[in-house]
Parts: C-alpha cells; structure tokens; sequence
C-alpha cells in the first residue's frame, strides 16, 4: 500500500512539473517578445524620431544665427559673439560650428551644427549651408537589441544603400560604436575612426540650404506710410526679358508698354505685379494699381478701392534693414578726387571689385563705361559713397553710360529731376558684354534690367532726423513725360514725386506720396539684381540617411 | 486515472490556446512594429522629396529626391568623389532660388524612390534617375528593392497638392488583418468587398500620417 500511495505521489510532482515547465516556457517565450516589441516600439521609435527633433533643432539655431547677419556685414563677428567656432583647419568657405549638448528629457537629446556660406550671388546675397547632427539616446537594456523578424541577416555593408534590413536599414541604431564615423567620417570620408558610444543612440543628419530673400519683389515698399499719385497714374509692371511685339511703342531704350488692361497680350502675366506693400494700416491712392497691395493692420477693401486689380492682404508685415554707410573693403582704397567724369578702372569690369568713390555732395557727373577692344561697352562696377547730397538746386544731372551699374550711396537728401537723370543703358542689355578676359568680348551681358544699373542707396538718417527724396523737385526742365530708370533702396527716406514722371523700378522708403499722374512701372527682371537681402528663407531640406 | 486524463487535457488545451492567442498577439505586434516602420520609410523619404505621386489605385507611392550623395557612375564623380556629400547648385528663378544637387550641364540627376504593395509585401524601390526640364523622369540605373514590411497589406497614400496652401503633403494609412479568430471568418483579400465584420477589424489596425514636403517645387 505504502509503495502504491508514493508512485502516485510521484506522478502528481512530474505532472505540476511538466505543466510548470511549459507554462514558464510559453511566459518567457512571451516576455522576451514583449520586451522586444517594447523596446523597438517604445524606445527605438522615440528615439529615432527624437533625433530628428535635435537635428532641426540645431538647423533652427543656424538658421537663427542666419537671420542675425541681415543688415550687417559683420558675419564673423556675429558668430563669434554667439558662441560659433570656426573648425580648425578653417575650410574654404567661411565655416561656423557650434554644439548643443543636453537638451530634452534628462539630457538625452544632443546636436552640432555646422554654417558655412559656401555660395555668392552676382548681387553679393550670400547663401549658407547648415547642417546639423541630432543625437538621441536609446534608452533601455541593449542587450534585447532589435526587432528581427524582417531580417536577413545582412548587418552591414559598404554600400550605403544596402547597409542592413528593415530597422536596421531605417533607424541604424549605434549600440556599441558609431558606426557613421566608422564608415563615412564626417561624412565626405575624412576622419574615418572607430569610436565608441557611452549609450546607445541614434543620430540623424539634415542639410539646410537658407537663401536670401530680394528686397525688391514689390513695385514699392512703405514702412510707415504709401499715400499714391491720383487717378490718372498707373502702377503696373513688366519684364524687362520680355521683347514688346512687333508694333508695340515703347518708350527708347525699353521694353516697357502698357498691357495689364489686355488679356491677350503675350506678356500681361507680367503686368499685373505691381505689388504695393507697406508695414503700417496708412494707405490712400487713387490711381490703378495692377498688382497686389498688402498693409499691416489696414482696413484696404476692393470696395473702397475698385481700382485694385490684385489681391488685398491686410495681415502682412516685412523688415527691411537700414543702411549704414559701407566702405571699401579691406586692402581697397577710394579712387582720388571727386571727378565730374568717372574713368573707371579695368578692375572695374569685376563685380567684386568695383572701384569706389566719396563724394560730399553728388551731382553733375558722368560715369563712362569700360570698352573692348573693338569699343563694345563692357559691364562697370562703380560704387560711389556721398556724405552728403545727390542733386541739389541748379537742375544738377547724372549721366551714366551704357554698361555702367552704378551703386550711389547717400547720407543726405536727394533732389534731382527724372528728366535729367540719363541712365544710358537699355533693356535687354543690347550690345553689352561681360569682360571675359579677352580683347574682343564674346559674353553678353545677362543683366537685362536698365533700372537695375542705377541703384540708388539712402544711409539712414540719425534718430529724429528726415531724409527726403524728391525725383522731380522744382525748377525748370522738369518737362513733360520724364522718364527714370532706377532702383531706391532708402527705408529711412520719404520718397516724393510730383508731377508726371515715370519710373521704371522699384521703391524701399519709409513713406511714399506721389500726386499728379506719376507712374511706377516694376520691372521684374530686378529681382535678385539689387538690394541687400531682407531676409532669409529655408529652400531646400535634405537627410543625409546613410 | 481519470483526473488525470483530464488534468493532462486542460493542460494541453491550455498550452494549445495559449500559443495560439500567443502566436495571434505575436503576429499583431510584429505587424504593429511593421507598420511604423512603412510610415516612418515614408515620412523620411517625403519630406526631402521635390515631388510625390500616388498610383490611382492608392497602392503606389513614387519620390522624387535630390542626389544628396555621389555614386560611382555619376556625371560629377570626377568633382566629388564617391561617396561624399555634393555641393549643390542654386538657380535663381523669378520665383525664387531653386536648389539642385548634382546638376551637371543641365542634366538633373535625381533618386526616385517607389513604395509598392507587393503580395502583402511592402517594397522600397530606389533608382538613380534624370529629370528634365520638365521633371520628366527617365531611368539611368538599376533600381535596388527592399522589402521593408512582410505583412502588411494596404498602402494608402494621398497626396494633395491645393494652391492656396502653396504646399503638398502625402497622406498615408497602413492596415493589416489580424490572425485572431473571427466569426464570421474574415475575407482575407482586401481588394474584395470585405464583409463587415473584417472590415471593422481591418480598420482597428489602421496607422495614419501625414507627411508635408519640404522642398515642393512651386515654380
């Protein structure tokens, strides 16, 4: 009986064992799925994405400090004052890098950006690259590593494009090593080093393409007021690359016509963009404008202005940044005297090496262009730089020949008729070429706008003080149906014009009032052709995803 | 004897429905994790696309990206070298600056990348490509596939392209049928009429996102 009783005693504990085991078997097996899933859920989700957060992180930094050159052409020391360092050895292009260590959830969070601007424009608006690395910890154990249903077995592999498998392709989690600088350095294949990593992380890299935004894309730009010309003035635009069809009549040297009252005209898209913008509620016109018009704050209505023929947006706001007075730059000297007729010099066919002047007062001058060989009129840079007027009484003039682009700079007013301003180049750059370095020009000129080969500079006034520009003060030889191409960049100036003179360009002024039948015609071949940058805009967005 | 038969028969009825509701949970999950990882693909590779296209029937989702880093073969290999990161080429346009990357005498090398549902597989094709003046595209390459999820079986991706908002963005909804048992059983082909009861199971296992492209070419 007692043998009996301990053999079923024995079946019972091999059967609670048997099921014990089983049962542990199934719970493990589910514990070590859950805690898989939970990590590539949970944890490796977060921190991927998280990674990306502190690498926009760091692009939003850069493009912050972007933004804190505008105006000011002090890069480097903009930088430098923030905390930037330049990499040693210093690279070709002007480079800043700066670290961002330890943000977000205890710390996990980490990126380093690096600024460079690695492109120029022909207008001098820089253009800057910033790149940034976030890194995110992966928290939890690393031994539970990843989810590797979807794998192959491939780990790794020089190729980029086939470097691992489903979450190993995506999230490339560094558990042990980094392996980007294993395999790619700093990304060109420089400093290629195995480094370990104190956690497991994950780093994304992003590149940012920040371009400057063009200070001319409205026909006229007010920060305090626009009260416009009467009813029989017009504001429209063109295109100064656009040929006028056979028959047209343009004015001599342009390729300006009115066509914004005429859908089929091939070039009335281009018409319609006279755009007036200002920065205030203060607007009054009474004449048409064929564009669109944008206040900050204004009650502008289509009703109370029927003769609006674009949009109204009355929610807009802009910066322009104020005008110091510039100087040459270094290892650059102001040409001798105060000529009344402007030789330039052959350097002065480089637009990076234009030839400067200083004025006090500016007027009754001509500047000549440089000549080829065979007496083709080449692009001239000359930079002039007054400390006091440009015009005055007397009915002063400015000639200016074809090829010359001329940037006057002036800390006074400026008081000189359209009729007696004669910018001699022409629309389409006809006949202008670019010096390549030969005797006989074979490039000609791409820079189509004659309005943009006289830019016109006001340095802002001290606090409390008026800047006026008048373009058609009083006085005789005013005559009739003047015509001025340039371009006025003057955000501390109240611009004037009275009368019947039109122009050809664009306007940046503080407040604008205009009466009689004035014309303003934009012409949008300026763009990116005059004007320092107002702003910055993000253009173009990469991952570098190996 | 006889509790012990039936002792044994719990057990094993036990471990039996145990590794079958372990065997669904398990497969619930891995998909889960599948799933993200199609909207996480897709949401890296829209946001640095120029352009996004969908197929009419939702299953297909093509990228156009910029040729951020140089491959043996390219047109400027001899500028950068293999594997580097190029310098891109700004284009300034009436509209504004237009960013390029690896242009070369016009030519505008780009990588396109096509999500496709493939027998409840989702692929990732790559392949180098040339676009055109007008962004038409034309194949220069071999296209690498990458089976990025196994079991998941409905792409859904939208794009919209309003101009107003002078943006695009992709819409994407990811759904798989779960293998727990269902009564009435579920009609396993997605592309049928399925009957209600699926459906409603189908869509308790829908991921959503929305993806906005960063570098929309509004020229």
């Amino acid at each position: 009986m007692k043998t009996r009783t301990g053999v079923h005693e024995g079946s019972v504990l091999l059967c609670a064992l048997c099921t014990i085991l089983v049962m542990s078997l199934i719970g493990a097996n589910i514990l070590v799925n859950c805690t898989t899933r939970y990590n590539v859920t949970s944890k490796q989700v977060k921190a991927w994405k998280e990674a990306l957060i502190a690498a926009e992180a760091g692009g939003d930094i850069g493009y912050a400090e972007v933004r804190k050159t505008i105006g000011d052409p002090n890069v480097a020391t903009i930088f430098t004052n923030d905390g930037w360092a330049t990499p040693s050895p210093a690279p070709a292009n002007p480079t800043w890098s700066k670290s961002v260590t330890s943000f977000g959830q205890a710390g996990s969070l980490s990126s380093q950006v690096t600024v460079d601007k690695f492109w120029t424009d022909s207008n001098g608006g820089p253009y800057y690259r910033i790149r940034s690395t976030g890194t995110a910890k992966v928290f939890g154990v690393r031994r539970t590593g990843m989810d590797d249903r979807m794998s192959t077995g491939v780990r790794f592999a020089a190729n980029a494009e086939t470097r691992g498998d489903s979450d190993t392709l995506l999230r490339k989690i560094d558990f042990n090593y980094d392996h980007f600088k294993a395999t790619y350095g700093d990304g060109d294949g420089n400093g290629i080093a195995i480094t370990t990593v104190s956690n497991p992380q994950i780093s994304r890299r992003i590149e940012l393409i920040a371009t400057p935004v063009d200070s001319f894309d409205a026909a006229v730009k007010c920060l305090s007021a626009f009260n416009g010309p009467g009813a029989a003035s017009v504001v429209d635009s063109y295109d100064s690359h656009n040929t006028p069809p056979n028959g047209v009549s343009t004015p001599p040297g342009s390729n300006y016509y009115f066509a914004a009252d005429n859908p089929s005209d091939p070039h009335y898209a281009d018409s319609r963009n006279g755009n007036v913008a200002v920065d205030t509620p203060s607007f009054s016109e009474s004449g048409p404008i064929y564009g669109s018009v944008g206040t900050n704050g204004g009650n502008v209505t289509h009703a109370a202005y029927p003769n609006i023929y674009g949009t109204i947006d009355n929610s807009i706001s802009f910066t322009v940044p104020p005008i110091t007075q510039p100087s040459p730059p270094t290892g650059v000297s102001y040409q001798p005297g105060t000529p009344n007729t402007i030789n330039p010099t052959a350097a002065a066919t480089n637009p990076a090496t234009p030839d400067w002047y200083l004025y006090s007062d500016f007027k009754n001058v001509t500047i000549n262009a440089r000549q080829d060989a065979t007496g083709h009129p080449l692009e001239t840079y000359v930079t002039v730089v007054a400390t006091g007027n440009v015009g005055g009484n007397g009915n002063p003039t400015l000639t200016i020949a074809k090829g010359v682009n001329a940037k006057i700079y002036f800390a006074g007013n400026y008081s000189m008729k359209a009729s007696k301003t004669y910018n001699n180049n022409v629309d389409g750059a006809t006949g202008v070429y670019v010096y390549d370095g030969n005797a006989t020009s074979q490039t000609p000129s791409a820079n189509v706008s004659r309005a943009a080969h006289l830019q016109f500079y006001a340095i802002n006034p001290p606090a409390g003080q008026t800047q006026i520009i008048d373009t058609n003060p009083g006085g005789a030889g005013g005559g009739s149906a003047a015509q001025l191409w340039a371009v006025f960049y003057a955000p501390g100036a109240d611009y004037y014009m009275n009368g019947n003179p039109d122009l050809f360009g664009a306007i940046v002024c503080k407040t604008f009032y205009g009466n009689g039948n004035c014309g303003f015609h934009y012409d949008k071949a300026l763009l990116w052709t005059a004007g320092p940058p107002v702003n910055f805009r993000i253009a173009s967005y990469v991952e570098d995803v190996r | 004897m006889g509790i012990g038969v039936v002792l044994l028969a719990a057990l094993m009825s036990s471990a039996v429905a145990l590794r079958k509701s372990f065997s669904a949970a398990d497969h619930f999950f891995s998909t889960h994790i599948q799933q993200i990882r199609i909207i996480d693909f897709l949401s890296r590779d829209v946001k640095r696309s120029t352009i996004v296209t969908t197929s009419a029937a939702n299953q297909t989702v093509t990228c156009t990206m910029p040729n951020y880093i140089v491959k043996a073969g390219d047109a400027d290999v001899g500028t950068y070298p293999a594997g580097t990161r190029r310098t891109p080429t700004v284009t300034v346009t009436p509209n504004g600056a237009v960013v390029h990357y690896g242009l070369v005498a016009g030519s505008k090398p780009v990588t396109q990348v096509q999500y496709a549902v493939n027998n409840n597989a989702i692929e990732r094709r790559e392949t180098p490509c040339t676009a055109n003046s007008s962004d038409a595209i034309t194949n220069t390459g071999t296209t690498v596939v990458t089976t990025i999820a196994s079991s998941t079986d409905q792409l859904v991706p939208l794009t919209l392209d309003v101009e107003l908002a002078k943006t695009e963005y992709a819409d994407t909804s990811v759904t798989f049928l779960t293998t727990f048992s269902f009564n009435p059983p579920p009609n396993a082909n997605p592309s049928a009429t399925p009957d209600p009861t699926s459906q409603m199971k189908r869509d308790g296992t829908a991921i959503f996102a929305r993806s906005y492209l960063r570098n929309k070419r509004r020229g």
